[in-house]
């Protein structure tokens, strides 16, 4: 009955059994991408900073500083959410070659992406702190939620590329509107605008799932408090992400090479 | 004991087809499977009813035209399919030498290459460290070990990429076809490696498209055509 739950943690045991296979290509990918540039991986802390400051440099000058640290945070969780999901709807497709020529489980390429995500929000991560600290952020205790936020975040991860990979094998399809979703989830998540009551963005700001990961990070630095309902939420979410990702791999990773 | 025991194995795949308006190709009739369905509703019978029984010792050939299911085959035992039908029990660790450069990178060095390629094969940090050197020194490649792999001649990348697959020492060893690389001091080199491999191995199963290899190295020799078995013979010189 419950086969496919097994078949899923068999999967994710013999995973994390190969965890310094994955972690050793999640570092040479990172490397590879920036292969013969003299400032190497250092670009992706250029490219947070020139967004973000760009942004602020023309928006946000008159708002303040609290604005610009609000615009800092979200923009630092939505381009860490918009490119995991935009890597892992592909993810089983660009590792055909792998997949039809080894016997590594599924999960591997699962953390093998996890991974490089989070190396590439580790240098944006040095640009958020240091625009924080240039804006006079106060470091307060509240700061320990974000963090416990960030660490929710990542241990959602992997259940998410695990659905939209499983998903994306099936589906070629998702692959664009997952694309334009994340473009107008640039518009439609609170990263630039602040909730209004009765505005349309209103209703955008509460059903948008993206905003509450964004609020998790986000309120314990701007606001100094714990956005309780916020966490409810991801968890909520992560819950779900979980269930449906160990049933997605259990049930179907031995047909995924077939559709590739 | 290394054995491979195949009970009525199948391997039955659905092929999909994109949403088109334009009216279907019926002509299609390309080798290898048979082909089933109509419409969106294609299948491909990769093995029909394969039954097999390997102990140790056992030294396989598998031969056949292209499309008759030899890769398939060597593949379910490998583990990278699971057939949708049948029994397949194996004892024994399965190594297998399908396509030795995958998984190589241009940027990293030899000898960096080297560590990817046996994290990726489940070695240990410690056996990685214990073989590095014999793989070093059976390539021949010196100095060029830790040079990136993007400065090799595709020579020295196919001796590197060849002493990294063949160094270990198989149970059940599979291969597509013979596996060779270099000049030629180096395929000698490689050719008695092989030999070696084969002999070392418990089982060994070789799909290739040479019968005078397959007559020389195998001591059974199974034909396949459409996915099934059409003979299953010992080799003449055979004891």
């Amino acid at each position: 009955m419950l086969k496919w739950l097994w078949a899923a943690f068999a999967d994710l045991r013999e995973g994390i059994a190969f965890r310094r296979a994955w972690m050793a290509l999640a570092g040479e990918d990172i490397t590879d991408q920036h292969r013969r540039t003299a400032l190497g991986p250092i670009w992706l802390l250029i490219n947070y900073l020139a967004f973000v400051g760009t942004f602020i440099a023309i928006f946000g000058y008159a708002r303040g500083a609290g604005f610009s640290a609000y615009v800092a945070l979200g923009f630092f969780v939505w381009m860490y959410l918009s490119e995991v999901i935009n890597q892992s709807i592909s993810l089983f497709v660009r590792e055909e070659n792998f997949i039809k020529g080894t016997r590594l489980p599924l999960s591997v390429y699962v953390f093998r992406l996890t991974m490089q995500s989070l190396i590439r929000a580790g240098y944006a991560l040095i640009g958020l702190l240091g625009l924080l600290f240039i804006l006079g952020t106060p470091i307060t205790m509240a700061w320990m939620w974000s963090l416990i936020g960030i660490l929710l975040i990542v241990a959602i991860t992997p259940a998410a590329i695990t659905v939209l990979a499983v998903a994306g094998a099936f589906f070629p399809d998702l692959q664009f509107v997952v694309g334009n979703v994340i473009r107008l989830g640039l518009f439609l998540t609170p990263i630039f605008w602040y909730p209004a009551e009765g505005a349309i963005r209103g209703h955008f700001y509460f059903w948008n799932p993206f905003t509450y990961f964004l609020e998790i990070v986000r309120v314990p630095i701007t606001d100094g408090v714990l956005p309780l309902h916020a966490f409810y939420v991801c968890g909520l979410i992560g819950a779900i992400s979980w269930l449906l990702a160990l049933w997605s791999l259990g049930r179907f990773r031995r047909q995924i090479i077939f559709v590739l | 004991m290394p054995s491979i025991h195949l009970d009525n194995v199948s391997l039955v795949y659905r092929v999909r087809h994109k949403l088109s308006f334009r009216p279907a190709d019926r002509r299609l009739s390309p080798p290898g499977g048979v082909i089933g369905g109509r419409g969106t509703k294609r299948f491909v019978t990769a093995l029909d009813g394969v039954s097999l029984d390997l102990k140790a010792g056992d030294r396989l050939g598998l031969a056949g035209p292209n499309g008759a299911g030899k890769t398939t085959l060597l593949k379910v035992i490998y583990g990278v399919y699971e057939p949708s039908g049948g029994v397949v029990k194996i004892d024994g660790r399965v190594d297998a030498l399908f396509n030795i450069t995958l998984g190589f990178r241009g940027e990293a060095t030899g000898r960096r290459n080297v560590e990817l390629r046996g994290l990726i094969n489940g070695w240990s940090k410690e056996e990685i460290a214990e073989r590095m050197p014999e793989i070093i020194e059976f390539s021949e490649l010196g100095e060029f070990i830790d040079m990136p792999l993007k400065a090799y001649s595709q020579g020295m990348a196919a001796r590197l990429a060849f002493s990294v697959a063949t160094s270990f020492e198989p149970e059940i060893l599979v291969m597509d076809e013979w596996i060779g690389a270099g000049d030629k001091s180096f395929q000698d080199k490689a050719a008695s490696r092989m030999n070696a491999l084969a002999e070392k191995a418990g089982i060994m199963i070789l799909a290739s498209h040479n019968p005078t290899l397959l007559k020389r190295t195998c001591n059974k020799i199974l034909t396949l055509e459409k996915g099934k078995i059409k003979s299953l013979e010992p080799t003449a010189s055979t004891d």
